[in-house]
């Protein structure tokens, strides 16, 4: 058989295909022309006739290639050598490189030491700050298509800052009815709950929640079913779901716990399910219990007096923000028409997930973006380290440069020994996060939402990789850069010494200096504003004395405890009995304590005045009930008049004490005591008069919500006249004579020796709520602190490497002019200026970026400006005192340079 | 139409034709190039005709595309050869040319039709 391949090779030969493609094609073909000159043969052909046949088969000379062209690729002209391609060679140069690096590592370990504990901080710190922005920032929440989960608030126009707040029950009712935009619209109010069943009667955090709040949520129970519509409606709602928590700690974890009965609040709820871990679509992870949210018939709570519901939706596939807004918009407008005074509500809906971190992220990208600078300024220290050494390792690269080594493989390699610094940096870092991030989490304020989601995950992982590397670029270009720009006939003619140039890689040094001085004042004023923040907190009076103060709530359940009388007397029973205790000096309750949150508001018309025109005008101030001793409890001064007395009961005139605000508000110029005073708008606008109360005391101003809350009218009456609208979750406040947790036994002792079914919950002292109440200025405080601390002493390092080289290398000058008779004072200056030339060119740029980014903490300080003078004036000095002392130690050196040595030395 | 014009028509429908023709026939299994030839050949009583210089070309361009997947198969005692058959995205462009050609042959015959009517 004639060999077809020489034939289908010429036609290939002007592809330049690659060599193992062209011998695929000439054996497909040739195979095929076999295939067809045996077929002629076998249809009796001559053989000459047959092969002339088969080579028409492959056309003319170029057609095939013609063909062939377009489709096949070609190689490129280089010839292919086995073992020599570009990629082979990069990795195999790589691996040089980082060998070479690590032998380079090794033989300077001090360097070494320095650059990765360098590292090992910056990075570590910007991984344990990170952690906590992914968990609580950046990770969806964990409900099925999350991005379609909406808050939708109330705004009502009167508010003062036009506040949102939750909703009324009349409001979602006609949400959920006339809405278009949503698939799912629930509603949650957040309450305590007193459960009983398995073990001691305990207070829990749970919710009251529509019955499609688990749907819109986009939710499955672990166990059990969550609940039906039908469940909604009262009498049918006594059914409970828990948490995982709960189930795991008061349940034992049993699957049999779904179709017992608990007691919850005093009534049998039969429990139907168990939530899935992590179910939090609150701020506050903690909510251990469900209960539908069911109205008795009747119930104040339907009105649109009360706006405490927390709505949540989701949004209809498809369906953006803005088309949902316009739908609530439509439906405002429409009540605006059939509600009369519905004017000024409007709703609003936000992502959840925004609403959820709303209050925190402000703070942690500030806390963020700072330990990125104490990362930057930490690589600006090494990038210093690294072009001194440089200067060392001139010889060796002039000398590579020499025998014909490319700027670009140069600088490869010496990118290589940056990477693995910041490599082993990099996984150093990662074991202080990883150990770190326990006690993070303790030092977080205890309210900082999703604080179970911090952790060191694969994101964070990734994170620092990315951070690794990128930082090893910032600090080992630069240094690389200068390295290799060798002027090689320069170079070998001045033998080696000082090759590169030595002034210009002083001045990048300087300028890195400076630039670490600049990014270290805007940390300092930003740690500065916080600092001074905090003092000013710490400096306002509560307004009571908080020390050895107990404090507690003592919950009544509503099916015991129906006839006010009732819970009159268990309060005045209760403080009576504890006030006899040994160790107690009062003993008091109120329905609202400092700091405990919640709060209580009602309408206040003063007789005598003219009355109001519309409910627009009237008045409303903070309303609580307490017992006589309250105020002697937690030592609220009294300002005029007198505290209220046992003798204040339901058969005595109804009385009242105001605080100074009310009186600044509202009697200005008269004097407060005898004034009538009702809590409640004017009879011709809300169809009903509340009774009149007199006020008999004025206390001092307490700051009830935080001491960075203003102040708020206040009326206070006797719980013991409070028979129309009786308290039955009061705080029970006990000044002690010794160390207060210490009576935590025996006032539950005197609790339950009325009540054994009754709960002690939210057991702190005083002072621990005023502390905590704290806790988040505290936290960033600290933190932004440490870093800007740390920032300090790196600046300061990073100037006394600075000014320490440059010593070294004018040790020749310097020992010139004091041969000529220089005074040793005009050396220390001649150094000195040096650095005060770095600090002043860094503390300018630092001033304009402090200024520039120290609004960003606005939100975060009390009572001190963004520019305060104080800290802009004070933290530079205080950097420049500390650059003058870095800079000292170098200069004194200088001063005790031997000229003789010095001179001898060229 | 001139000559040129038709000469292009004529290349246009060729290689259009060709490409369904190659696709179809390896629409129920896979073979080897000189197989598709002889179908080609056969089916066609003698009509069409593809030369090696002109099928492979063809046969590389449609594999590049992805329509098509070429492998070598060894047979006990025969000489390794290289079978073709039809991707998954092949079998969707086969659908569609056919439909394509169906109803252009389809309306061409309208056309023709009503000219001789």
């Amino acid at each position: 058989m004639p060999d077809w391949k020489q034939e289908i090779r010429q036609r290939l030969a002007h592809l330049k295909l690659s060599p193992a493609r062209e011998a695929a094609i000439i054996e497909e073909l040739s195979q095929h022309l076999d295939d067809c000159y045996a077929d002629l043969l076998a249809r009796g052909v001559s053989p000459e006739e047959a092969s002339q046949t088969t080579l028409a088969e492959l056309s003319e000379q170029q057609f095939l290639a013609r063909e062939l062209r377009n489709i096949e690729q070609q190689v490129p002209a280089e010839s292919v050598v086995f073992g020599a391609s570009r990629r082979t060679n990069m990795i195999a140069d790589l691996w040089q490189d980082l060998r070479f690096g690590a032998r380079m590592l090794v033989k300077n370990p001090g360097f070494s030491l320095i650059a990765i504990l360098t590292l090992t901080f910056g990075i570590g710190a910007n991984t344990a700050i990170f952690s906590v922005v992914n968990g609580v920032l950046l990770r969806p929440l964990e409900f099925k298509d999350p991005d379609r989960l909406v808050i939708v608030r109330t705004h009502d126009a009167r508010e003062i800052g036009g506040g949102f707040s939750g909703s009324s029950m009349p409001d979602f009712r006609e949400w959920r009815a006339r809405n278009l935009a949503f698939a799912e619209l629930a509603a949650a109010s957040n309450s305590e709950f007193t459960l009983i069943g398995e073990g001691d009667p305990d207070r829990v955090n749970g919710a009251l929640v529509t019955t499609n709040f688990f749907q819109t949520a986009g939710i499955e129970p672990q166990l059990g079913r969550t609940f039906t519509s039908a469940e909604e409606s009262w009498g049918e709602h006594r059914v409970v779901l828990l948490s995982h928590g709960l189930w795991q700690n008061r349940f034992a974890a049993e699957p049999g716990a779904v179709g017992k009965t608990v007691s919850v609040n005093g009534e049998p709820y039969t429990i139907v399910g168990v939530m899935p871990k992590n179910f939090d679509l609150d701020r506050d992870p903690r909510t251990d219990l469900w209960v539908p949210l069911a109205f008795e018939p009747g119930s104040s709570w339907t009105t649109r007096a009360n706006y405490y519901l927390s709505v949540i939706g989701r949004m209809k596939q498809g369906m953006t923000l803005a088309q949902a807004q316009q739908d609530l918009d439509r439906i405002s407008r429409q009540l605006a028409g059939e509600v009369e005074g519905y004017e000024r509500f409007s709703a609003r809906v936000d992502p959840l997930h925004e609403a959820v971190i709303s209050g925190v992220s402000r703070a942690l990208l500030v806390l963020l973006a700072s330990v990125g600078f104490v990362l930057l300024i930490a690589c600006a220290n090494i990038a210093n380290l690294l072009l001194a050494r440089a200067a060392v390792r001139q010889k060796e690269l002039v000398i590579r440069a020499a025998l014909g080594a490319r700027r670009s493989r140069m600088i490869r390699q010496l990118l290589a020994e940056s990477l693995l610094l910041s490599a082993i940096g990099g996984v150093c870092g990662l074991l202080p996060a990883y150990w770190g991030m326990g006690s993070l989490i303790a030092l977080a304020p205890p309210d900082l939402p999703r604080i179970n989601y911090i952790h060191v995950d694969g994101q964070v992982l990734v994170f620092t990789i990315g951070v690794s590397f990128l930082t090893s670029v910032l600090f080992g270009l630069l240094p690389a850069l200068q390295a290799t720009r060798i002027d090689l006939q320069h170079a070998l003619q001045e033998g080696g010494r000082a090759a590169s140039g030595g002034r210009r890689s002083g001045r990048v040094r300087s300028l890195l200096v400076a630039a670490e001085v600049a990014l270290a004042l805007i940390l300092l004023a930003g740690a500065g504003l916080l600092i001074k923040s905090l003092y000013r907190l710490q400096q306002v009076s509560p307004g009571f004395q908080p020390d050895r103060v107990l404090t507690m709530l003592v919950p009544l359940p509503q099916t015991k405890y129906q006839q006010s009388e009732r819970i009159l007397a268990f309060y005045q029973d209760v403080t009576a009995r504890i006030a006899q205790l040994p160790g107690v000096l009062s003993a008091g309750a109120t329905s609202c304590l400092p700091y405990a949150g919640g709060g209580w508001s009602k309408n206040l018309t003063i007789e005598g005045r003219p009355a109001a025109t519309s409910m627009d005008q009237v008045p409303s101030v903070s309303y609580r009930q307490i017992t006589p001793d309250y105020f002697r409890a937690l030592s609220v001064p009294l300002r005029a008049g007198r505290y209220f007395a046992e003798s204040d009961t339901g058969q005595a005139p109804s009385v009242a004490i105001v605080n100074e605000e009310l009186v600044e508000h509202f009697f200005p110029n008269e004097y407060p005591i005898g004034k009538v005073i009702r809590m409640g708008p004017p009879e011709h606008l809300a169809g009903w008069l509340a009774r009149p109360l007199t006020i008999v005391g004025v206390v001092g101003n307490v700051h009830n919500w935080g001491l960075n809350q203003p102040i708020m009218t206040e009326v206070f009456i006797p719980h013991a006249q409070g028979a129309d609208d009786p308290q039955r979750l009061m705080y029970l406040a006990v000044k002690t004579s010794g160390d207060p947790m210490s009576l935590v036994n025996s006032i539950r002792g005197q609790v339950s020796s009325i009540d054994k079914e009754l709960p002690l919950t939210s057991i702190a002292t005083m002072e621990r709520r005023l502390n905590e109440s704290l806790g988040e200025q505290r936290f960033n405080t600290l933190l932004l602190g440490i870093f800007a601390a740390v920032a300090l002493v790196l600046a300061a390092i990073g100037i006394y490497g600075v000014i320490s080289y440059s010593v070294t290398q004018r040790t020749h000058e310097i020992g010139i002019r004091m041969a000529l008779g220089a005074p040793l004072s005009s050396i220390l200056k001649l150094v000195m200026s040096h650095s005060l030339a770095i600090t002043l060119l860094g503390v300018i740029t630092g001033l304009a970026g402090a200024w520039g980014l120290t609004r960003f903490l606005e939100s975060m300080l009390f009572d001190v400006s963004t520019t305060d003078a104080a800290i802009f004036i004070g933290m530079p000095l205080l950097l420049m005192a500390i650059a003058m002392l870095a800079s000292y130690l170098p200069a004194r050196r200088a001063t005790r340079v031997d000229p003789m040595e010095a001179l001898r030395r060229e | 139409m001139s000559h040129i014009h038709s000469r292009i028509l004529d290349r246009e429908l060729k290689k259009g034709s060709a490409e369904l023709l190659i696709l179809s026939l390896l629409e129920a299994r896979q073979r080897h190039g000189y197989e598709v030839s002889k179908l080609i050949e056969s089916r066609s009583e003698g009509v069409l005709k593809f030369n090696v210089a002109s099928l492979y070309p063809l046969l590389y361009r449609l594999e590049k595309r992805g329509w098509i997947e070429g492998r070598w198969v060894e047979k006990a005692g025969q000489r390794r050869r290289r079978y073709y058959r039809l991707t998954k995205e092949g079998k969707k462009v086969l659908a569609a040319q056919r439909s394509t050609w169906e109803s252009f042959v389809a309306a061409i015959n309208r056309i023709t039709r009503t000219e001789h009517a």
